[in-house]
């Protein structure tokens, strides 16, 4: 288990391309907060599915426009947890989290959100100041 | 970025062996593999996964549509050698029971 806080950070437009970096930042992130195999696969599972979820449906499309969206994720690695925070200027994203649940064995889609409520301790959303806001807690294994 | 080999065995098995992570970015790459096998006559589809280090919801929902194209063409889609991070989403969306992972390629097709 990691002693010390780490703090990693990235800025990117909204476009799926940058979904393999917030990849390679989480890999980082546990790598050096000297995580758990299982808190790895919880956090990187949820942070994912996370980002998934933003780049599906947080991507201005209505009105069509050229402006291009952006994303800021933040990430911490402490002794007790592992947190991420994401913040986009794209729709606004209503969600249900109560209505969430895991689809039927034959569905091909519709798993992400249930997904990452199923790998860690808390997954939140609001929008405000124009952003959505979503952050994910791991609380560390014993 | 992700690779994905594609193979035919003596037995008529086809292998996809996605290297890398099989995520919202490489899933359809493993769609197209699947459909290739399938219009060159393999519809017996082992995916070997020993060298897949993460899969998403997405690249479930590829195995699903793969599940389900290969028994529409009378085969079957098995999965061989996942980690520990691909087995805990297979069983936290109850698809270990239809997709039943075996320990190897060799093994995906031994039974029925």
């Amino acid at each position: 288990m990691g002693d010390h806080d780490t703090t990693l950070s990235l800025r990117a437009p909204l476009f799926p391309e940058a979904l393999e970096q917030v990849h390679d930042l989480v890999a980082r992130l546990c790598d050096t907060a000297s995580s758990s195999t299982i808190d790895r696969i919880r956090f990187e599972t949820a942070v994912i599915e996370i980002a998934n979820n933003i780049m599906e449906h947080s991507r201005r499309t209505d009105p069509p426009s050229d402006e291009p969206r952006s994303f800021h994720i933040v990430l911490h690695g402490r002794p007790d947890e592992l947190t991420a925070e994401f913040r986009d200027d794209g729709r606004p994203v209503v969600i249900d989290f109560k209505a969430i649940s895991m689809p039927g064995e034959d569905a091909e889609a519709g798993r992400g959100l249930a997904l990452a409520l199923a790998t860690v301790d808390e997954v939140t959303h609001e929008h405000r100041d124009g952003l959505n806001i979503w952050r994910i807690v791991c609380r560390r294994s014993a | 970025m992700t690779e994905f080999t594609v193979e035919r065995t003596e037995r008529g098995i086809g292998v996809i062996r996605p290297v890398g992570r099989l995520t919202m970015v490489s899933a359809k790459q493993l769609t197209e593999a699947v459909a290739g096998l399938i219009d060159g006559g393999t519809a017996r589809i082992a995916v070997d996964l020993s060298a897949t280090e993460f899969m998403d919801s997405s690249g479930l929902g590829a195995l699903v549509a793969g599940l389900k194209t290969t028994r529409q063409a009378g085969g079957d889609l098995r999965l061989a050698a996942p980690n520990e991070q691909v087995l805990t989403i297979l069983r936290l969306t109850n698809l270990d029971k239809v997709l039943r992972p075996r320990d190897s390629v060799d093994e995906a097709f031994d039974r029925g």
